[in-house]
């Protein structure tokens, strides 16, 4: 199944490229800054939570600035690619009803481009570790595996939840809400420690995705080896929701063009 | 292109073994969760059998035409064919490289030029970057779309969309075609041309299966019709006498 699966994706390479293409391009044809809005976007977001969380909450951290960006760069490439990644089945519908392509290109160009757009975005990471004084260290060999890591967790569940929308379309406004109450249970804007002894401290540590930010974090801010075991486990389960992903995904595009 | 399957017998290029396609019809769906706990035993569905038990193989190198009144099946069996959807009973086998051109200008981005489009257009059809460049110049030359081809799509008016979309589909050099009634592209000039390609395509030895309601042009290009009634082959043969004989009954 997965040999076949992989032949069919590079059968459909040219296709799988500009679907990516058009995903990064079209989404800011038309706009002035272009591109720039992938450093503009997350720079703003930064801005405001540096302003206003400071306020709130007692920080200890002593670059937050840098500490945030760190957080919310991760976090803004899963939220974005979770919720495009539900919708993208629904949104092509035209063209899912008129030819056959393999269905799974879809998913995976959203995750697809959400990385590079990520990545792009990375530059402002790297502009504030430096101007912070922070730097780089050796630490930074684990980014690609964290990565890897992350790519595969979103797109196990985007096969999930982008199949199951086509038939069960409430499902694109739970998981908005899900995803709005994770970024509380993820420590982007305080740190793992604030809750730790708390009766919700299970929370931080069972969240795959608190634990994907945390591994960022180790590697940049605290510039040390992130904690390897947990990533495995990370990358164990994202590897069977994978599987299974692909099962659902596979029994349910029968009916795409039926039922959209 | 549509993955290939084995069919043990070579000369063959589609094979529908036995297919049955229904189409639920619901009334009031239930989109949402809500809908589906509150109504989940009361919303009334029904079927309607589309195809029923049909059988059809297609040799190699031939052109069939499928004709029949409006609602009998034949979309259906060709969207099938491609697997755009799937049958409840039977089995479809195809051997050899498949392009539908089931509707033009699938995944045309309206912000994106007409060069952009091609390669968008084209890898959908599955050709790689480097396919799509030797015939990148065919494609444009075809459509006679000149200058205008470096434009973007949405300013064009819907002959030159039409117009584009038919080139890129007809370039695509599939070894299967399937196509449903899209020869009512652009003007009578452009008409014509597209015939003459498709018969130029046919005595290149492609397999062509054709939806129309234009008979005439039917005579002039298959060898054999299939006329679908109610979702079942009513005749199979030579296609002016199965042309014949749907007009004395549907005519």
């Amino acid at each position: 199944m997965i040999k076949e699966l992989i032949n069919n994706l590079y059968s459909y390479r040219q296709l799988l490229k500009s679907n990516v293409q058009k995903e990064i391009r079209g989404k800011y044809k038309g706009s002035f800054l272009g591109v720039l809005w992938s450093f503009v976007n997350p720079l703003l977001m930064t801005l405001v939570y540096a302003i206003v969380f400071p306020l709130i909450l007692k920080n200890t951290e002593p670059h937050y600035i840098t500490y945030l960006v760190i957080g919310i760069l991760p976090w803004n490439y899963f939220t974005t690619v979770i919720s495009q990644g539900t919708t993208t089945v629904l949104a092509n519908g035209g063209i899912l009803k008129k030819v056959y392509f393999p269905r799974e290109i879809l998913p995976l160009s959203v995750n697809l481009s959400g990385v590079i757009n990520f990545l792009i975005s990375c530059l402002v990471m790297c502009l504030f570790l430096v101007c912070s004084g922070i730097g780089f260290s050796w630490a930074i060999v684990f980014f690609p595996l964290i990565i890897c890591i992350q790519f595969l967790l979103q797109q196990a569940l985007i096969f999930i939840t982008s199949a199951i929308n086509v038939y069960v379309r409430d499902l694109e406004y739970i998981i908005n809400f899900i995803i709005s109450m994770l970024f509380y249970a993820t420590p982007i804007l305080y740190s793992k420690e604030m809750f730790a002894g708390s009766a919700l401290e299970w929370v931080i540590q069972l969240n795959p995705i608190a634990i994907i930010i945390n591994s960022y974090r180790d590697i940049f801010y605290y510039q040390t080896t992130p904690d390897i075991s947990f990533l495995l486990i990370v990358f164990a389960v994202s590897l069977i929701i994978l599987y299974i992903g692909l099962m659902v995904f596979r029994k349910l595009e029968k009916g795409f063009a039926e039922e959209l | 292109m549509a993955k290939t399957n084995k069919i043990s017998d070579k000369k063959k290029a589609i094979r529908v073994i036995d297919v049955s396609k229904k189409f639920k019809l619901v009334y009031d769906k239930p989109y949402t969760l809500k809908e589906r706990l509150v109504f989940w035993n009361k919303t009334k569905t029904g079927y309607h059998e589309v195809l029923k038990h049909v059988n059809l193989d297609i040799q190699k190198g031939e052109t069939v035409a499928l004709i029949g009144v409006n609602g009998s099946g034949k979309s259906t069996l060709l969207k099938l064919m491609t697997k755009i959807i799937y049958p409840n009973e039977g089995k479809i086998e195809i051997d050899g490289k498949l392009t539908s051109l089931l509707e033009l200008g699938a995944g045309f981005h309206p912000d994106f030029t007409g060069r952009e489009n091609i390669y968008f257009n084209a890898s959908i059809f599955g050709l790689t970057a480097a396919e799509i460049d030797s015939r990148v110049s065919d494609i444009i030359e075809f459509s006679e779309l000149g200058s205008f081809i470096d434009n973007p799509v949405r300013t064009y008016s819907s002959g030159m969309y039409m117009r584009l979309a038919f080139s890129v589909a007809i370039n695509v050099d599939a070894e299967i075609l399937l196509i449903d009634e899209i020869l009512a592209v652009g003007d009578q000039h452009f008409q014509e041309k597209c015939f003459n390609k498709l018969k130029e395509l046919k005595e290149s030895g492609k397999t062509i299966v054709i939806v129309s309601h234009s008979l005439e042009s039917i005579k002039d290009l298959c060898d054999r019709a299939v006329w679908i009634y109610e979702g079942e082959v009513r005749m199979d043969g030579n296609c002016s006498k199965v042309i014949e004989e749907y007009l004395k009954v549907c005519g």
